[in-house]
């Protein structure tokens, strides 16, 4: 009886034994990347929370703060503001990017590089920026495109007026459009021709084709498409400040900045802010029931072809279209900014005696912090970018080959930061980490950990996309060769997966360079980025200097962008040949 | 009158051929399938006849009426016609029910007619007890009924098939086969069904137009395909078959290693020169003993080369005891000749069709 | 980066290009240094040769020019200049206080307040400059106790744009903002940002009560957020009238060759002085010791004045196309008056005009 016991217990535990021994090394480095997920994502948004219910200095649990945040009526109207800016960019942005993203996708309208080309320019274009562009575009009195409909009228004043509502809404929805467009497109590229050419043989001509069959096949893309663009814009700082101050109505990531002054009051911040995570996780749970039991990919695998409609004349039609949306996006506000930017005064308009580059020589030689901010400005992307793809990579092949158990619950906190507006996050931060222990306020630590965990989701969805592509055989060949798991990802994985990475690795980049909401709360005097140097000089009305400084901006994004494409060799905007 | 004439029909993109000079014929209510390997124009020639491709030359016509030319054509949506894809390209947005009614809905029927048609084309393809599942919910011959319920509801003047059953498993094959003609027959549709498998081709069609390299090589009734090719890519492409080559000398015609009477053979075949044969392989007898000389029947001794038993039949590679000709043999089961045997092969010159 | 010696031709030359007349002082000797700044200046470069300043007091060229000034009286000390607006350099200076991690070396706010009340927090470092018994006697005297000290002053005025609005029809004082044919004509800044606006419109409620900012507000103004943004509007021609016009930005506007022009109001300019102080847990106590003597030296004073804001010495002269303080009705609150004023002035503009 003892004996037998004594040998079972025996077994068991040398069995325990030979379990830990094959723990693979990359064990240990798998749960290392579980924690470094939990420092980055759950502990500033549970800081957050929490932070919501504690009285300032005392740290008691109270509704107090709850209560300042709502009781006052304006407050209540910045967040409807917010809601009613959301709504607006996201139809607006749709009716720009969808009709788009079908022509170019399934049609043989003509132009198509140039019009991809815009499209690029508008997303690498920081909606701030285009906020000032079209504030020298479309100000009530001195905007260009109103002195020229007085010119030609002879009226009193113009009739745009950017300082509105309506206004803002313009102003966001054409640097957000490409995400639609991008949506869209990259899911329009996947419906095979048969799914048209089936109702076209049943009597359907091209509209009601598209309409019927072709766009409500991408339905997933375009209500993707429609909440990032809503979430976009509720969540922005820059453009809101600029246009909506003046116009004398705010919005939250506005009334946030309040809170943010003297004395700063994180506690109610932080409850103010619980509204817009509420939003957010309310959107994504519409997406999920709305599109609930109907498949959308085509269900069999052969036969995909796709081929361009044919539209006839009406390719003009919509090429005329394409043009009228760049130049809403891209055209005109670059303009204007060009001519601000080599400009000595810019309101003395278009002449020759009001040419100068003294405003480029100002920022690159004589101003201290430009050349610093400039280079703050793209090591601190890069280096987002590089961390951003290195740990949703890691993260994505944990959960993609299932090493773990509860896999999918780390997937979901990669995406988890979509959830939380830049603004939201960066307060999240600074509650966690700014003060000591860690004291992480004013160092590039604090900024790159805030954007890597912003751009986290865009990181993880390329990375799992790349992955889902690649033959967990490939690996498996290896490993029973006798190679290591790590071995298998570093020889035969990340050379396979090159060409995504690199395409991820911009997708990243790009919207680092230009991101403000998050930066502002996070930069400290060293450590200022090109976004908070526009906003600051935005403030003093420099309009020549901060134009020249965009342009800077976009050259060298586009440059980057475009050495980056040229090495991957194919278009990181997810275009399929 | 036929129903749809293809004259002279072809397609050039750029320097390739694709379709050369088609000419085919279809009467109401006939099953034709266009039968080849990848690359022949099959599937070419049918999205021409759909409208989705314009030919290069020639013309279609349906009741006489002009449908293609190289001046243009009436777009796919005018043609009255109805196609299936390799894809099926069920919409998986929409449920079965509203896959099918989708055509009938276009042609402004009203609602009440429309749910009658629906359900009674879904009765046909005992698809009833499934309209309200999306795609997503069907397995691939269910998908594949849907597909053929949306295109036939709508009484289309033609119906196009391409190579439909290519995805499905092979006992899933066997039955739909069945099915589309059980359908084709139900409602006479003309069809005209694009595919590679000759067994596809023999069950469903009426006739069969084999392709190859753009060309129609021979347009039959499949037994006729079958026993009396006219190419030898046709007897190639349709069953196993042997091809040796005679040479002739007016009485008999020698082959390598063994002679056949001239007047045993059926047709006329030349006095002079060389002739290829092609001898399907169950054509053939294999005996242990000289069998009796019989009217039309003549024999040569072979040894057995080759031999693998598959089950219905015995397949052996036997060769006659002069010359290097190898010939493919199939025997019942129960004929066990094991290899290094001797035995006899008797021909049946009737069943030698002798080929261009 | 650059060799100083090739700084201060570049700087020369980049200085006649950009602002043309007026006499332009670069480099002092360094034997001019009396020998407490020479202490100071030594301590400073074991030190490490760096400072940080936070300034609102200026627009960014007048800031980066006293910067560079600076560097090339003391070389191997480099001077981070911040330019934000009061209320921006007052939150970012408390964050970093409530972070524990102070990175400016000197603080300098438009708004008294924030000097009063920062002492009050112990913030800032004790340090009475030689050079704080040489300014103007207006300019003397606000902390005996030595934590903040004014190191330079503004005033704010009425600015028109003289191509859409005569002057015979300007405003002459600022109850003339209230006539209705200024109806959206009018730009202001926003105390919620700035320092100068804050203490502008204290004073005028101290002058006429709250009821004045009623009756702006339905002349439906353009509101911004830096004093400047007004003289940004009338560049721009969107506004006509720069409700509170900070006199040095726009006149050094107008030598740009805009359309502009300044009116004094007959009720009185509005002076705005504004203190510097070193913020204690500087690490560079005695690099921020020396630029508080620079601030309050003779040299700065010029700086200021070509850029058209006051001097805060005696012995340098306003430039002859502006006047200066001391020829004007000059209208201000007292710091007793800033301190708790402005908070309440912010709330109250907020309510009246929305934002």
């Amino acid at each position: 009886m003892t004996d037998n016991s004594l040998d079972v217990r025996a077994l068991q535990f040398s069995g325990v034994i030979s379990r830990l021994r094959r723990l693979d090394a990359s064990m240990l480095l798998w749960l290392a990347l579980i924690a470094l997920l939990a420092f980055l994502v759950l502990n500033p948004v549970l800081r957050l929370i929490i932070s919501s219910l504690q009285e300032i200095d005392s740290g008691r649990f109270t509704l107090a703060n709850y209560r300042v945040a709502y009781g006052n009526v304006r407050h209540l109207q910045s967040l409807t503001n917010s809601l009613e800016l959301g709504v607006g960019v996201a139809l607006l942005a749709t009716c720009f990017g969808v009709p788009i993203a079908w022509a170019i996708s399934r049609t043989d309208m003509p132009g198509k590089a140039f019009v991809r080309l815009m499209v690029f320019a508008a997303f690498v274009t920081p909606p701030y920026l285009g906020a000032i562009g079209w504030i020298l575009l479309a100000g009530p009195n001195s905007g260009w495109l109103n002195k020229v409909w007085m010119a030609l009228t002879g009226a009193g004043h113009g009739i745009f007026n950017v300082y509105s509502m309506t206004g803002l809404i313009l102003v966001i929805a054409v640097t957000s459009f490409p995400y639609t467009f991008v949506f869209t497109s990259s899911a329009l590229d996947l419906v095979s021709s048969e799914m048209e050419d089936a109702a076209n043989i049943l009597g359907a001509r091209t509209l009601r084709t598209t309409l019927r069959i072709t766009l409500p096949l991408v339905t997933p893309a375009i209500i993707g498409g429609v909440i990032i663009s809503f979430l976009e814009a509720i969540a922005l700082f820059g453009a809101p400040a600029l246009i909506a101050l003046p116009a004398r109505f705010n919005v939250v990531s506005t009334q946030l900045w309040q809170f943010f002054e003297y004395p700063v009051r994180v506690e109610e911040a932080a409850a103010y802010a619980m509204p817009l995570l509420a939003i957010t996780v309310l959107m994504f749970w519409l997406q999920r029931s709305l599109l609930g039991r109907k498949g959308y990919t085509s269900v069999t695998g052969k036969g995909g072809e796709r081929r361009m409609i044919a539209l006839g004349a009406w390719r003009w039609v919509m090429l005329g279209y394409a043009l009228f949306v760049c130049a809403l996006s891209v055209f005109l506000p670059m303009l204007v900014l060009l001519q601000a930017a080599f400009a000595k005064a810019w309101g003395r308009g278009f002449s020759i005696d009001n040419l100068t580059f003294h405003n480029f020589y100002y920022l690159l030689v004589e101003q201290t912090q430009a050349k610093q901010t400039i280079l703050n400005t793209f090591v601190y992307s890069g280096v987002t970018a590089f961390a951003a793809i290195s740990l949703s990579l890691a993260i994505a092949y944990v959960v993609s080959r299932k090493l773990v158990p509860w896999s999918n619950v780390l997937a979901f906190l990669c995406v988890a930061p979509f959830v939380v507006p830049g603004i939201v996050l960066a307060i999240g931060f600074y509650a966690a980490y700014a003060p000591p222990p860690l004291a992480l306020y004013g160092t590039a630590t604090i900024l790159i950990l805030g954007f890597t965990t912003r751009f986290l989701p865009i990181a993880y969805t390329s990375s799992a996309a790349g992955l889902r592509s690649i033959n967990p055989e490939m690996e498996e060949a290896v490993r029973i060769l006798g190679g290591s798991r790590l071995l298998a990802i570093r020889k035969v994985l990340i050379p396979l997966l090159k060409k995504s990475l690199a395409g991820a690795w911009i997708l990243v980049f790009i919207p680092a360079t230009r991101e403000l909401s998050s930066a502002i709360f996070l930069v400290g005097p060293n450590t200022r980025v090109i976004s908070v140097m526009l906003f600051d000089l935005s403030e003093e009305g420099n309009f020549e200097v901060l134009s020249a400084l965009g342009v800077i901006l976009l050259i060298a994004t586009v440059a980057i962008a475009g050495i980056g494409s040229k090495i991957i060799g194919r278009d990181f905007m997810l275009r399929r040949n | 009158m036929s129903r749809l004439k293809l004259s002279g029909l072809s397609k050039r993109y750029g320097g390739f051929l694709a379709v050369d000079g088609i000419d085919l014929e279809l009467q109401n209510g006939e099953f034709v399938s266009l039968l080849g390997p990848s690359g022949c124009g099959k599937t070419t020639t049918l999205r021409m006849i759909a409208g989705f491709v314009d030919p290069s030359l020639g013309t279609i016509e349906m009741d006489g009426q002009v449908l293609s030319s190289p001046a243009g054509s009436v777009p796919p949506d005018r043609r009255q016609m109805s196609m299936i894809f390799q894809s099926y390209a069920i919409w998986p947005n929409m449920t079965v029910e509203q896959n099918v009614a989708f055509g009938l809905e276009l042609r402004r029927i009203p609602n009440a007619e429309v749910k009658r048609r629906v359900g009674e084309m879904l009765e046909v393809v005992h698809m009833s007890h499934l309209a309200d599942r999306y795609p997503a919910e069907l397995s691939g011959g269910q998908q594949q009924r849907v597909a053929l319920a949306r295109s036939i509801v709508i009484r289309p003047s033609v119906l196009l098939l391409d190579e439909p059953l290519s995805n499905l498993d092979a006992t899933l094959r066997e039955e739909m086969r069945f099915e589309i003609r059980r359908l084709h027959d139900e409602f006479r549709v003309t069809t005209v069904y694009v595919t590679h498998d000759q067994a596809e081709a023999m069950v469903t069609s009426d006739r069969i137009a084999v392709m190859n390299h753009g060309r129609i090589e021979q347009v039959d009734h499949p037994r006729a395909l079958y026993n009396k090719p006219k190419t030898r890519f046709v007897a190639g492409f349709i069953g196993r078959t042997n091809f040796i080559e005679g040479t002739s000398n007016g009485h008999e015609i020698s082959f390598d290693g063994f002679a056949l009477p001239r007047s045993a053979f059926e047709r006329d075949v030349p006095s002079q020169g060389t002739v290829v044969f092609s001898v399907r392989p169950h054509s053939m007898r294999l005996s242990d003993v000289p069998p009796t000389v019989r009217d039309g029947c003549s024999s040569v001794g072979v040894t057995v080369v080759e031999r693998a038993f598959l089950g219905e039949h015995w397949d052996y590679v036997v060769k006659p005891r002069e010359g290097a000709l190898t010939l493919k043999v199939t025997t019942s089961p129960l004929d066990d000749f094991p290899i290094g045997a001797t035995a006899w092969l008797e021909f049946e010159p009737r069943q030698m069709a002798s080929i261009a | 980066m650059f060799p100083v010696r090739r700084r201060n031709f570049i700087l020369g030359s980049s200085a006649l290009l950009a602002f043309g007349t007026g006499p332009k002082v670069l480099a002092q000797p360094a034997a001019s240094m009396t020998p407490h700044e020479k202490e100071l200046y030594d301590a400073a470069k074991k030190e490490g040769g760096e400072l940080t300043w936070y300034t609102a007091h200026s627009d960014d060229i007048t800031a980066q020019a006293l910067g560079r000034s600076f560097e090339s009286i003391y070389p191997g000390i480099k001077v981070n200049v911040l330019r934000t607006t009061a209320q921006v350099a007052y939150q970012r200076i408390t964050q970093e206080i409530k972070a524990s991690a102070v990175q400016c070396d000197v603080f300098s706010s438009t708004d008294l307040g924030h000097s009063v009340e920062l002492k009050a927090k112990g913030a800032f470092e004790k340090y009475i400059p030689e050079n704080a018994s040489k300014v103007l006697d207006i300019y003397k005297g606000y902390d005996p106790a030595g934590y903040y000290f004014v190191t330079s002053a503004g005033m704010i005025g009425i600015g028109y744009n003289t191509a859409k609005v005569k002057q015979a029809d300007a405003p002459k004082n600022w109850t003339d903002l209230l006539d209705p044919r200024w109806n959206n004509d009018i730009a202001l800044g926003h105390p919620g940002f700035s320092g100068y606006v804050g203490t502008w419109a204290l004073t005028l409620r101290n002058q006429y009560g709250w009821q004045f900012f009623e009756k702006l507000a339905k002349n439906n103004p353009r509101v911004g957020r830096s004093i400047n943004d007004t003289v940004t509007m009338l560049n721009a021609g969107e506004s006509a009238i720069a409700g509170c016009g900070p006199v040095g930005t726009l006149l050094e506007s107008v030598q740009k060759g805009n359309p502009l022009a300044m009116v004094y109001p007959t009720d009185g300019t509005v002076l705005i002085i504004a203190p510097s102080s070193i913020m204690k847990g500087s690490k560079h106590l005695n690099a921020a010791r020396l630029f508080m003597e620079f601030l309050m030296s003779a040299g700065a004073s010029q700086i200021w004045v070509d850029h058209f804001n006051e001097s805060i010495r005696p012995e340098i002269l306003a430039s002859k196309d502006a006047k200066s303080a001391k020829d004007l009705k000059i209208i201000r609150p007292t710091v007793a008056e800033i301190t708790k004023g402005i908070p309440e002035v912010i709330k109250q503009w907020r309510e009246t005009f929305g934002v």
